[in-house]
């Protein structure tokens, strides 16, 4: 097969078809222009804190990203600032310009890092309320993702609590890097706020607890993206050997930016495990695959792109669960998934249709 | 219909920067190396990114791990906005896998100082 882009009259009926599914994009990212921004959302007390000590943010990542700011090179806004910093740019290229119905923005902003706990929770107590004012207030189609700080459980709850009272915050989002996994018990009380808000957890792409490899740090950006899966992988098995699903049976996953092709063989792994070990961790009922296709799902970017398209029907179909997966494109990062070419016509429009639209529209309530 | 167009004077494009224009409803991305000018397709194979909206750079050459990288083919490469495929501007194709995805180059030529793109 050759990889040539299409006649110009195929590649707007790919455009046509794709955006008449009134697209739900699970994944924006959208970012405080500058540390300025938050200081509304603070108190005197950490503004004072923050001109004192000079602090502009968590840290940035460890590996040098393919672009500046992981972004697509077309995402700088015109009138300056980063990437996913100015709503009317982001409103413009991304959901004007691919009549994207709803999005959900899920800030990056790794509280984690930040090693003061108080401080940690009202950043990301800030975080949250100037998505509210700068972004959900700015246009209807945005939603948001609520951000809470992992290194505080209880403290996250409360923010879960709080900030889940302005129903345009649809999900609670953490990043799947972390010091542990998430099933630990340490972390039960951001599931359980979670649950009591009626809110899912979205896992996303990210983090900085842990190697994206199950064995170290590698050398570069290329391993660590695709390493990704990976980390997703131990997150999906943790969850569910530590009884989460069992415990809170309203609990909706969504992994973001994790990829979904290695789903099957995990869950036959894990189930054929289970069997044999099935006494230490009494508190299962079910096969682990059970748990994962009736709490779990997840986004498509960065799609799968196997040589042969007509292979995604089959993950589909071992996977067991047809409304498993949700479109998103990420932007504005460089891997952004284009709406008329990530999501091949070869899964058939039923499938299609659920993945640009109606399977987010259903585990969000949209 | 002509399938040659005169797109500008040589001096209306600056070595190294990406132009996009439009011929019978094809978007082109054009540009210069020295007195070379070149001209592809503007739409990635890959996800339809426009070409235009990257960057023309060089590429490390291949060689061992452990031993120097090279930079060279300085702005001979040109590299998508969205996923950073290469694609070489002689040939069109990829740089990762050149004998599957490629980008449709069309050819040029100058002619008193009129630079010709020819999308036959």
């Amino acid at each position: 097969m050759t990889i040539e882009a299409a006649p110009e009259a195929a590649e707007s009926a790919g455009r046509a078809d794709a955006v008449s599914h009134k697209l739900v994009d699970c994944d924006v990212h959208n970012y405080p222009g500058s540390i300025a921004e938050l200081e509304p959302f603070l108190s005197k007390r950490w503004c004072a804190y923050i001109a004192q000590s000079g602090f502009s943010g968590p840290p940035g990542p460890s590996y040098p990203k393919g672009f500046a700011m992981a972004a697509r090179r077309d995402a700088w806004p015109s009138g300056g600032g980063k990437p996913g910093s100015d709503e009317a740019f982001s409103r413009a290229q991304l959901l004007d310009e691919w009549d994207i119905h709803l999005a959900i923005l899920n800030p990056l902003y790794n509280t984690a890092q930040v090693h003061n706990l108080d401080f940690a929770n009202a950043l990301a107590r800030a975080v949250n309320e100037w998505t509210a004012a700068s972004w959900l207030d700015a246009d209807p189609r945005w939603r948001g993702s609520l951000i809470v700080n992992i290194g505080d459980p209880h403290g996250a709850a409360e923010e879960i609590k709080c900030a889940s009272q302005d129903d345009r915050f649809v999900q609670v989002l953490l990043l799947v890097r972390s010091h542990v996994p998430y099933g630990r018990r340490e972390f039960r009380p951001i599931f359980a706020a979670a649950v009591d808000a009626g809110l899912p957890i979205g896992i996303h792409f990210g983090g900085h607890g842990s190697p994206s490899s199950a064995c170290g740090w590698p050398s570069y950006y290329l391993e660590d993206h695709t390493n990704m899966a990976v980390a997703f992988q131990s997150q999906v098995v943790s969850l569910v050997c530590e009884g989460l699903f069992q415990e809170f049976a309203d609990l909706r996953v969504v992994f973001i930016e994790g990829g979904f092709a290695w789903l099957p063989p995990l869950m036959w792994r894990l189930d054929k495990n289970y069997r044999g070990l099935r006494s230490e961790v009494p508190w299962l009922q079910k096969l682990p695959s059970e748990y994962i296709r009736a709490h779990c799902r997840a986004t498509t970017q960065p799609m799968e792109e196997p040589e042969n398209a007509k292979q995604l029907n089959a993950i589909i179909e071992m996977i067991g669960q047809e409304d498993f997966l949700m479109f998103a494109t990420d932007y504005p990062h460089w891997d952004f998934d284009a709406p008329d070419r990530a999501i091949p016509s070869s899964l058939g429009s039923r499938l299609r249709a659920g993945i640009f639209s109606g399977n987010a529209r259903t585990l969000y309530a949209f | 219909m002509p399938s040659k167009y005169d797109v500008g004077a040589e001096h209306d494009f600056v070595a190294g920067k990406l132009y996009r224009i439009e011929l019978e409803k094809r978007a082109i991305v054009l540009f210069r190396r020295g007195e070379r000018f070149f001209a592809l397709r503007d739409v990635c194979p890959h996800q339809g990114a426009r070409l235009s909206a990257g960057r023309l750079q060089g590429t490390t050459q291949s060689c061992l791990p452990g031993t120097p990288i090279i930079y060279h083919r300085e702005d001979e490469i040109v590299v998508c906005p969205w996923h950073g495929w290469e694609f070489d501007a002689e040939t069109g194709c990829s740089l990762a896998d050149p004998r599957k995805a490629r980008v449709r180059r069309y050819l040029t030529v100058v002619v008193s100082d009129r630079v010709i793109v020819d999308l036959a």
